[in-house]
């Protein structure tokens, strides 16, 4: 609005008529509206979902944060096992896709011969459009079975002294979850990379490479050092990803409510796949209820990684300008 | 300035597009729901593949039906979303009155069955009984080759193959009638688990509906699911023989299911037509009955324009050329006194 009114002074539309104002009021006002209704949606989504949990709030209290229970005949619900599962899950998908992400960027912006990049990165893209529920059923009967006969036993024999390695008897688990979720988030983690690195300036590519720098020691000091705080952002934004991610997480890992697992050859749950799984099945309002909690939980952490990410991206921003100039 | 006139004409078209879009779309799907000749339902994926036989052969109505689970089918047809509802678990308190007077009506008998994948076994040779597998659910079974599992099968070549135990991950009446027949066979069980369309399962691994158990059973040698009868034969699943309380091991077949829906005979049918066949008792007239059999229900509105429809569509599904079309997929022809109780509630409907 200030930005509005500073330039209102100049003579902004000296030969302007009747009609066209119109046509202004009328644009502003359409677009207005449409803005307000997102803002309002929002809030009535807020609402609904605080007023739906409502119910299990006060029956459970924060106390539904650290039990691990899902058990509708004796009407005991918690989200511990869920939280566990969307963390680990999530986390673990961010330490695959990131170095896997941030070698593609730095192939497609520095390495790769000009005429193999537009290709390259229009199929990184594209594995961004594959809809969850086809990377689900692609997980469900080839990929999780390939990682239970294969994947899961070799890692067992050389890693078991770690727990998070433990036996495994079935394709359907966190590490199958951990696996299909990389897929999901490493073209966004990709591309969001791939822009910051063309758009370190030139300059300062060609006075490292003035200084007599290998190319990696050029990235190492300039490239990486420029893009960090973008690639923080871009990393956040996969969690988000990662953690709302429902569909294809409720096919491959196993809906496993019963406890907490640090072996991820195991089968667990997360908070979104939850909802996904009992939302049309529950038995008592109570369950409806809690399945609103968990809601609430994830809408909570998705509006801070949302506002997190935003926050940093601001930072770089600003920071980046200052270099710029 | 013409280009600020042509924004504004650009997106006065945008509004008016998006808003006929809007009508239209709004219209359409109320259309789809009320223009006679169409009855939608959704529900228990146990009963889809005889509902779509059924939707073959009934003419005066198309019939939509979607497989989405018995809870799923109990939650769309309280919002009334849909004409009608099915569900293989009769519903609980609160789904009763979430409902808001709807009526349950037993429209067809087939059983649930154990399946199972372990390297080295035979087809439908490997037997149990509802404690082994109700320790093997609970956990307390983690081996094919447990001296318990022995006991049943001696000539059985049993590998040492842990066991994978995989149930529903939605809520189903698969599982009602799994944890249904566990509650009536092992203690343990009815007071630590209980009986539920979902339960808090102390051990294994979850498919989305029939299918995706079935698909977790066929892809992880040494599992053990429990999937609706139809399903099995369309996945070629290896059953397991479940020992019933006369001491036959036996196989879902029309006979055994049918010998099962012998047990309502002495029953009365309550006003609910909640019936359980899971587990009949030992005697002669038992002897070949199936300890996991069960009606599966029609959910309707007491209260429903469509009254005469589904009046009509139920009835006829109730009849022999219907109930003796799904013959093929393990579906048993109904008990003459649970056709005629179905057939009592199914007059109560009105518009």
């Amino acid at each position: 609005m200030s930005t509005y009114d500073a330039t209102g002074d100049t003579p902004r539309r000296p030969f302007s008529r009747r009609r066209a104002r119109l046509g202004d009021l009328l644009l502003q006002g359409v677009a207005g509206l449409a803005a307000l209704g997102a803002v309002v949606l929002l809030g009535l989504i807020v609402y609904k979902v605080v007023q739906g949990s409502r119910l299990s709030l006060s029956t459970f209290g924060l106390g539904f944060l650290t039990h691990v229970s899902w058990d509708p005949v004796h009407n005991h619900f918690g989200a511990a096992g869920f939280l566990f599962g969307t963390a680990v899950t999530s986390i673990g998908a961010l330490m695959l896709a990131t170095p896997l992400a941030l070698g593609i960027a730095l192939f497609l912006s520095e390495l790769a011969p000009r005429w193999i990049r537009g290709p390259v990165t229009a199929l990184v893209e594209t594995l961004a459009a594959i809809p969850s529920v086809v990377i689900g059923l692609w997980g469900i009967i080839v990929l999780g079975p390939v990682l239970r006969a294969h994947v899961m036993p070799t890692l067992h024999s050389a890693l078991g002294f770690i727990p998070l390695f433990g036996p495994s008897s079935t394709g359907s688990t966190i590490f199958t979850a951990i696996v299909v979720l990389t897929i999901m988030i490493l073209p966004i983690v990709a591309s969001i990379s791939r822009e910051l690195f063309l758009g370190v300036p030139g300059e300062l590519k060609e006075a490292a490479f003035g200084l007599g720098t290998t190319r990696w020691e050029m990235v190492r000091g300039v490239v990486f050092p420029y893009a960090r705080g973008g690639v923080a952002a871009a990393m956040i934004l996969g969690l988000g990803r990662a953690f709302g991610e429902a569909i294809a997480v409720t096919q491959v890992i196993g809906a496993f409510n019963g406890g907490i697992s640090w072996n991820l050859f195991s089968s667990g749950n997360t908070l979104a796949a939850q909802i996904a799984n009992e939302y049309q099945s529950s038995t008592s309002p109570l369950e409806t209820s809690s399945l609103f909690y968990l809601a609430l939980i994830l809408l909570a952490f998705s509006l801070l990684v949302n506002v997190l990410a935003q926050l940093i991206v601001r930072r770089v921003a600003r920071r980046q300008g200052l270099v710029v100039r | 300035m013409p280009r600020n006139g042509k924004l504004v004409r650009i997106a006065f078209a945008l509004v008016a597009a998006s808003l006929i879009g809007a009508l239209a779309a709004t219209s359409a799907s109320a259309g789809g729901k009320r223009s006679t000749g169409t009855l939608t339902g959704a529900g228990s994926s146990l009963i889809g593949p005889a509902v779509a036989v059924w939707s073959q052969l009934y003419k005066p109505e198309t019939i939509n039906y979607a497989a989405i689970g018995s809870g799923g089918g109990i939650a769309q047809i309280s919002a009334r979303n849909v004409d009608f509802g099915a569900s293989d678990a009769p519903l609980t308190k609160s789904q009763g009155a979430g409902c808001h007077s709807c009526v349950q009506i037993p429209w067809a008998l087939t059983a649930t069955s154990p399946v199972v994948n372990i390297p080295g076994v035979p087809a439908d040779k490997l037997h149990l009984t509802g404690t082994v597998l109700a320790n093997i659910y609970l956990g307390n079974i983690t081996t094919w080759n447990d001296p318990a599992i022995k006991k049943l099968n001696p000539g059985l070549g049993l590998p040492n193959t842990k066991i994978t135990p995989v149930h529903r991950s939605d809520g189903s009446g698969d599982t009602y009638v799994f944890t249904n027949y566990l509650s009536k066979v092992n203690h343990t069980w009815k007071t630590k688990v209980g009986c539920a369309t979902t339960v808090s399962w102390p051990s294994g691994v979850g498919g989305s509906h029939n299918d995706g158990v079935a698909a977790v059973v066929r892809s992880t040698p040494g599992s053990i699911g429990y999937v609706s009868v139809a399903y099995t034969i369309a996945n070629h699943l290896s059953l397991a023989r479940l020992k019933n309380a006369s001491g036959k091991y036996l196989l879902p077949t029309i006979a055994t299911i049918e010998s099962a829906a012998q047990l309502v005979k002495s029953e009365r049918i309550p006003a609910n037509n909640k019936i359980s066949i899971t587990n009949p008792p030992k005697s002669t007239k038992y002897q070949n009955a199936y300890p996991l059999a069960t009606f599966t229900y029609v959910l309707i509105p007491q209260q429903t324009a469509k009254a005469a429809q589904l009046k009509a569509f139920v009835t006829w599904a109730l009849g022999s050329t219907a109930q003796s079309a799904i013959k093929k997929l393990v579906f048993a022809p109904m008990p003459t006194v649970v056709v005629k109780a179905a057939k009592k509630t199914l007059a109560t409907i009105h518009s």
